[in-house]
Order: structure tokens, then sequence, then C-alpha cells
């Protein structure tokens, strides 16, 4: 990605003054960190911490046939869901592959919005559009809007993620607008929000009205804060500003990536691209039976899985980067690394890995080598998580 | 450790200096552990065995990234910083002390003059790196 093409997000400047490092991720200039990852990591699991990931795209779907509509573009049953929730979602193209991993919120039958990987917001938006366009032709009912410059979102995770939220929210739930979004449904009190609800949070002192979910990236107990772009900075530095309720540390990408692998959470360019299909990346349970959708017909085809992901440790310091080549005992490369990272909840690296030869049985496979800049590194095939009690797979 | 006025640095960020038994002692300066961040592994040069400046004697790796670590002059290892294996944070800590990756002797003083001084060396980063 060309750095001079990078977007700020409305916390830009406050990161800076905060003395983070900066990168350029997704089209994006954003936080890596901005002290220590492994600090910000465990501060994440122990207590909690706040991530800028404005980053994140937003699309919304309104109109009469928006529930048929989502139900076709979207691999899980995303229609049957109720008003306030979210579910976890593929969108695969035509051939089986994986445009992307995304979450949909459901506002009514008419009225979703979709929270996709920032570097996939303009080909999701495109290839949403070229469907759109399609149903349109039939004469459905459906708009679509790419409404991601608009919004800022602040993930707020961790076991005392809580301590912090709840004491800075007014109790009150209404029917109507909530900052950029209007609530058709009565939402649940934020306290009572089960993992993948939605509801509206008013933030006391700023008076400050944002869309809250509890879903995350970390594996940890957590909010999503969707908030007016213009006050971000505000909401931002209040929760800051209250960081003793809950040992909160700002977070950047670094441990956003080491907390989310650990978790087991695929990332889209490294566990996911449109090569991949659902069956190689182990997520068959986000594909609905009940319902056609896209890319559902080609999946018919595919009787074998073509590749496998397997999820590993090393005994070694090194660590392994995405697309290192793995290797059997004799030494004869048998697939390619999709993740590898240091792990600073058990302080040795791990990673994932796709097998791609067919005369591989990952069920079978324990102990491989990866070639790390021409050192054979020696790895035992582990069941994830990563950050609850790792198990190997003699001892399932 | 090393005496206050006799750090030099290299364009690669590794920098060598003089203690007060003037013994050399090579490192990374702390620029260059800022800009890696949580170092969580360091591939050590082998004590006894002679570089050339600009030759590759170790590898750094932090969390994001991997880095590898260059002799400033002609040098020979004399020892290793062998706590560097279990702490290697030490760089990030204390980059021109306790985290300096090996004692040795230079093989032609004359490579030093070639290097930058402290302020040269702060001068070299705010203008390619701001």
């Amino acid at each position: 990605m060309d750095t001079a093409e990078s977007k700020k997000t409305p916390l830009y400047d406050e990161h800076v003054k905060m003395g983070a490092k900066i990168v350029s991720f997704a089209g994006f200039f954003m936080p890596l960190y901005y002290k220590s990852i492994i600090e910000e990591h465990l501060n994440v699991r122990n207590n909690s911490g706040i991530f800028d990931i404005s980053h994140m795209g937003e699309i919304t779907i309104k109109g009469k046939d928006s529930s048929t509509f989502v139900d076709y573009v979207f691999t899980a049953d995303v229609s049957k869901i109720g008003q306030g929730e979210i579910v976890y979602s593929l969108i695969l193209n035509e051939k089986g592959g994986i445009i992307d991993d995304v979450t949909v919120f459901k506002f009514s039958e008419n009225e979703y919005m979709v929270v996709v990987n920032a570097a996939n917001t303009q080909k999701d938006f495109s290839w949403i559009h070229y469907i759109q366009t399609e149903f349109q032709k039939k004469g459905k009912d459906v708009t679509i809007e790419n409404i991601s410059d608009g919004i800022g979102l602040l993930s707020v995770q961790g076991p005392k993620s809580r301590d912090l939220v709840y004491p800075l929210i007014s109790g009150v739930v209404k029917i109507g607008k909530c900052g950029l979004f209007n609530f058709n449904f009565k939402p649940k009190q934020v306290r009572e929000l089960k993992h993948f609800e939605f509801s509206c949070a008013e933030f006391k002192d700023v008076n400050i009205e944002a869309l809250i979910s509890r879903s995350g990236y970390t594996g940890e107990f957590g909010f999503e804060i969707f908030v007016p772009a213009e006050k971000t900075v505000i909401l931002w530095n209040y929760l800051l500003k209250n960081s003793h309720l809950s040992n909160l540390l700002p977070v950047g990408l670094g441990a956003r990536d080491t907390l989310r692998f650990e978790a087991a959470l695929p990332l889209y360019g490294h566990e996911l691209d449109e090569t991949i299909n659902p069956y190689d990346a182990g997520l068959e349970k986000y594909l609905s039976d009940s319902k056609d959708f896209i890319g559902k017909e080609a999946l018919k085809n595919i009787k074998n899985k073509e590749k496998r992901l397997i999820f590993f440790k090393l005994s070694g310091k090194q660590i392994p980067r995405h697309s290192q080549r793995i290797l059997d005992e004799n030494l004869k490369p048998i697939g390619c690394i999709a993740s590898g990272t240091y792990s600073p909840s058990n302080k040795f690296p791990i990673g994932s890995a796709y097998i791609s030869d067919s005369c591989v049985n990952p069920s079978f496979l324990r102990n491989f080598f990866i070639d790390i800049r021409g050192n054979f590194e020696k790895a035992e095939v582990v069941l994830p998580p990563f950050h609850r009690n790792t198990k190997t797979i003699s001892s399932k | 450790m090393i005496k206050n006025g006799s750090f030099y640095f290299a364009k690669s960020h590794e920098w060598i200096g003089k203690d007060s038994n003037n013994k050399y002692h090579i490192g990374i300066s702390n620029f260059a552990q800022s800009e890696l961040g949580d170092v969580v592994y360091i591939s050590l040069p082998e004590a006894g065995k002679t570089y050339k400046k600009d030759g590759k004697i170790g590898e750094i790796e932090s969390v994001k990234s991997v880095s590898e670590i260059y002799a400033p002059v002609d040098l020979k290892i004399i020892s290793i910083n062998s706590k560097l294996n279990d702490t290697p944070e030490l760089v990030n800590q204390d980059p021109n002390g306790a985290g300096f990756i090996a004692e040795v002797e230079v093989l032609n003083t004359a490579d030093i003059s070639g290097l930058m001084d402290y302020n040269s060396y702060q001068t070299f980063i705010a203008s390619h790196h701001e």
C-alpha cells in the first residue's frame, strides 16, 4: 500500500500526541503500538485496552427486500437473527473463494449494517453494489451506502472493560435516534447485552450517543462503539480520562494482531483470501444449509479440502512469518505459513499454516519444520486457542 | 558502562564504544530499538569470529519485524552478551548498557573515524526518519 495515499482516522492527531509508532495499514495511518506490543497485549488479557479501529468499513443495506438480499450476499443465516443482534458471515465469490469475512447488524427486516475489513471496504462495496444492481433490475427494493467515512469506531476489550463502560453510560434506552443510527426497536440495556448483541449507549458528561455492541477481536469480553466521526476524539479522550476505572491502556494494531491470533480468529489476507474456500479455513459452520447464497453452487463441487488450516507452536525463539514454507520431517515442502507471531501470553512463537500437499493427512501430522530464512525450526501442531491452556494434539 | 562521548554510530544504527577499561563494545542504538519495538529474539555473533565492516553479524527480531545487525567496523568478537538469549528485552530497556551485543576487538581503528559521533547521529536520524 502506498503510504502517500493513506487516510487518517479521526484520532490520528491523538495517536501522534501520545507518541504512537504510526504505520500504514489497509490504506490508513494507524498506531502500531504506543509503548509496547507485549505490555498492551497483556493489559487487554488482564485489565482492559482501547483500540482505534475507525479504519474498518461500514455499509448499510436498506429497503423492503433487504432480508432477501442479505441472505443471498452472505453465507450465514442473516435474516433469521433478531433485531439488535449480530452475525459473523463470509462473502463468497461465484467460485466459492472468500471475498471477505464480516459482521452483519440487524436493525429490522428492512435495515442492516455490515462491518467489513478496512482493506476490503471498496472491494466489498463494489461487489455488493453489483449484486444490488442485479436485484434492482428484477424490481427489488434495496439501497446500499458506504458510510465508513462518517463513523469513528472504538473497541474496548478485556475482562475489566465493563468496569469502564457501565459507569459512564446513562441507563436510558429508547426507540429512535441514536447518534448516526435510527433504532426502530427498543434496544436492551447495555448491561444486559450478550455477546453479538447491540444497543444504544448515551455517554454521560460528554452527551454522546453511540451504537455499542458486545463484540471484538481479542477473545476477551468487550465492546465496540460506533460514534459519529466528529465526536470520536471527545469520546476517546473521555474514556481515557477514566482509565483508572479499568486500568485502561490505548492499544495499537500490533497487539490487536497478537490478541486475535492467540484467540485463533482469522485475519483476511492471512488465513482468508479469494483462493481459499470456507472448508479450507475451517469455517463451514458459517455456511447456511437452509437458503441459497452466492458461491453455494461452487462449494457443492468441492469434495475434498484442497488445503487445511493448522495451528502450531515452536520450541525455538525465531518467529515464523506469513508465506514462509513448511516442510515435513523429510524436509519436503507441504505448505505455507498463514500467520506467525510471538505469543505474549505464552512467551513462545505461534502460528497457523495451510497444508497444501494432498498426500499429507493433517490429522496425523504432529511435527514439521518451518524454513525461517534458511533455518529449519521445529514446530508442533496444537489445538487453539492459545490464550487458554493450549493443548497439543496428543493430549486431546 | 560505556564512557560518555565515546559512542560512535553506523548508518545501520549500531553503536561501538569504549568502556572504562578501554574495551570496545557494540550494540544497537536507542533509536533502532524504539523503531523495532519489543525485541523477542536475537541471533548473536560467534565469539572468536572476525567480521568485516558492514558484514552481517546477527539478527534481531521484534514481535512485528526482523532486522539484520551489521559490524560497524572490521572486528573480532571477544565475547557475546549471553544474557540476551534469555532476556532479549534488555535491548529495549538499556540499549547502550546492559543490552549491548558483544565485546569486540577493533581490527582497524581507522574505521571508527568514518562513523558518526552522538550529535551527528542525532542529525542523521532527524533528517532520514522524520
